[in-house]
């Protein structure tokens, strides 16, 4: 049976999503996100935006990846406020020209956690303007049913926090979310340092994995985005192959049976 | 000799006239600026609003290993130029460029962020290795420095003084310079001026920072800010790694303390942002607590010159050579560069 990937009915022909910061080179990184594999590449403009414009380097790379129909899924970061996210949002949409928003609203300086009550206010904001609503979450499930009984289809706790690449730290909680959340497109966005920690995620039966800085941060980013497109797709078929379940007693594959007894 | 025209008198422009024209060519510069400098309006050569730091390991934190071999190459060139300059000025050497090693420092809650800085600069080890200083070689060194804080010498790393180098190269140089002269086109063996002169010559180079005929050349927004701390000792430029920001603090003559800088895409050189202000501010006072006190002498923002791999191109065809996208890297690399370009341009 065909592995669907489906988010706000679109067809995406990669569960690896990528951003796009901390690059050595605009050139690197377009190379990278083709190595990928990536379908969404997300854009954070925030501060280019007040800075008073893009002086070429995202009207290069846009015009590159949608040459090649990869979505564009703009971000919030940097904003502490619904109402900072949400205005930035609508600008996104004008610039970009897609409903698509990665939304994040941050709570908490040093860990950059999102802020729950400031991230469900925008998303239902954002949602009734028609927006599709791709929310960085923290992996509590309450928060998460609350985004999604809000009208986000997808929801994106965090693995670890961004940049941290730890890994995933509570691999309980987001099985819990994945248990209790069957409908939701659930992707891991953020924490991630190696292909494994996005294998582990895809075996936990995660829709889909976003990261950043574990690729850009690399010492050879193209080799690494590569590498973890490969791994999503693997851990993913492993995963709808059937992992089976461990248990503590050895078994032999080849049985020992017949062989002869070596004694004396 | 060779008749040569260079349009454009930032770093890479003075360094080829100075070059030029002490092998006995004769050199002619246009740039748009009214004189040889200082400048600190952001305005002109964005040599003038960087740091000049000649610091090629720590540069492996984001650049390339060509990078740091140009600029390991150019750390001796830079030792030879100071020497000339002292000789053609009466100057001290030291007062164009200093050699007193530089410093990465880590505040004992980001060991995450310098594990992997030091990671990256691990992965050229031809280049130097960064030496780990306990807390008392530390504060010999440095007795400014916040206490707790980890460091790691960067033997043989240095400083130019920009300030002081670019109009230096200018004024000790016998090129002829036309000051106040704005360049509309560098073809093979001419330069065009905007008031209508044409410039003959066996050369023509375009050496103009963000304004070159590069294709895909971008401007990268820097910004930096310079304090006025007497009193407080610091001896060599410092690198401070941290998960978020890339901040260096580097001494100046004069109580000077020059603290830098941010790296935004963005062709923007309006003033020094609120955001960038307050991190580097907070960054520079983390890592050397007197700095509270200094005064808050200028702030000045310029663009870096960058191609879409952020690495430097020389371009050369008959009687014409491009020479740009230096991006972050113009004082760490230019003389290394710029002698290969005139090798290639058999300009001896």
């Amino acid at each position: 049976m065909e592995d669907i990937f489906e988010v706000y009915g679109e067809r995406l022909s990669s569960r690896l999503l990528v951003g796009t910061a901390g690059y050595p080179s605009p050139v690197v990184l377009a190379d990278a996100i083709d190595a990928s594999g990536a379908g969404v590449v997300t854009v954070g403009l925030r501060r280019t935006l007040a800075s008073g414009g893009d002086n070429g380097f995202l009207a290069g790379l846009v015009g590159r990846l949608t040459a090649r129909g990869v979505r564009l899924l703009p971000n919030t970061a940097g904003c502490r406020t619904a109402v900072e996210a949400v205005s930035l949002a609508r600008m996104a949409r004008e610039l970009y020209g897609t409903h698509w928003i990665k939304l994040e609203v941050t709570g908490d300086e040093y860990t950059l956690q999102p802020d729950p009550w400031q991230l469900l206010a925008a998303a239902e904001t954002l949602v009734a303007e028609g927006f599709a609503v791709f929310p960085y979450a923290t992996d509590d499930l309450v928060l998460c049913q609350r985004l999604f009984d809000a009208g986000c289809q997808v929801l994106m706790p965090w693995g670890a926090p961004i940049g941290s690449g730890q890994g995933l730290l509570n691999p309980w909680a987001l099985r819990t979310l994945r248990e209790r959340l069957p409908q939701a497109v659930l992707v891991v966005d953020a924490g991630l340092g190696s292909p494994v920690h996005a294998a582990q995620a895809m075996e936990l039966g995660f829709d889909a994995v976003l990261l950043n800085s574990a690729i850009a941060h690399a010492g050879d980013p193209v080799g690494m985005a590569r590498a973890f497109g490969q791994v999503v797709a693997g851990a993913r078929a492993g995963y709808r192959a059937g992992v089976m379940a461990p248990q503590a007693m050895a078994v032999a594959s080849t049985p020992v049976f017949g062989q002869p007894m070596l004694e004396g | 000799m060779a008749r040569v025209a260079i349009a454009g008198a930032g770093v890479v422009g003075r360094l080829l006239a100075w070059t030029l024209s002490r092998r006995g060519h004769a050199v002619t510069v246009f740039d748009p600026a009214p004189g040889a400098g200082p400048a600190a309006d952001g305005k002109g050569a964005a040599g003038f609003t960087a740091a000049g730091m000649l610091s090629p390991l720590a540069e492996l934190e984001h650049a390339p290993p060509e990078i740091a071999r140009l600029g390991l190459r150019s750390l001796g060139l830079w030792r030879q130029i100071a020497a000339e300059l002292s000789q053609a000025t009466g100057e001290a050497a030291c007062a164009f460029a200093r050699f007193d090693d530089s410093l990465l420092l880590a505040h004992p809650g980001d060991g995450g962020a310098a594990a992997r800085v030091l990671a990256r600069l691990a992965l050229a080890p031809d280049i130097g290795a960064p030496e780990a200083l306990n807390t008392q070689a530390l504060a010999a060194l440095e007795p400014s420095l916040a206490p707790g804080l980890n460091g790691w010498r960067l033997a043989g790393e240095g400083q130019v003084f920009p300030q002081r180098v670019l109009p230096a190269l200018a004024e000790a140089c016998p090129a002829s310079w036309r000051w106040g002269e704005r360049v509309e086109s560098v073809g093979p063996g001419c330069v065009l001026t905007v008031s209508g002169e044409r410039c003959a010559c066996d050369l023509a180079i375009d050496a103009r920072g963000v304004g070159a005929a590069l294709a895909n050349l971008r401007g990268v927004r820097g910004e930096v800010l310079w304090l006025y701390a007497p009193g407080v000792a610091l001896n060599r430029p410092l690198r401070l790694m941290h998960a978020r920001h890339r901040v260096y603090v580097v001494p100046r003559p004069g109580d000077v303390v020059v603290v830098g800088a941010s790296e935004i895409e963005s062709a923007d050189r309006s003033p020094v942002s609120v955001r960038t202000a307050f991190e580097l501010m907070g960054a520079a006072v983390s890592a050397i607590p007197a700095l509270a006190e200094a005064r808050v002498l200028h702030m000045e923002t310029n663009l870096r010159p960058a191609l879409p791999d952020n690495l430097p191109r020389v371009e050369l065809t008959d009687g014409l050579l491009r020479v740009g996208g230096l991006f972050r890297h113009g004082w760490l690399i230019a003389p290394a560069l710029i002698e290969d370009a005139l090798a290639a341009a058999a300009l001896h």
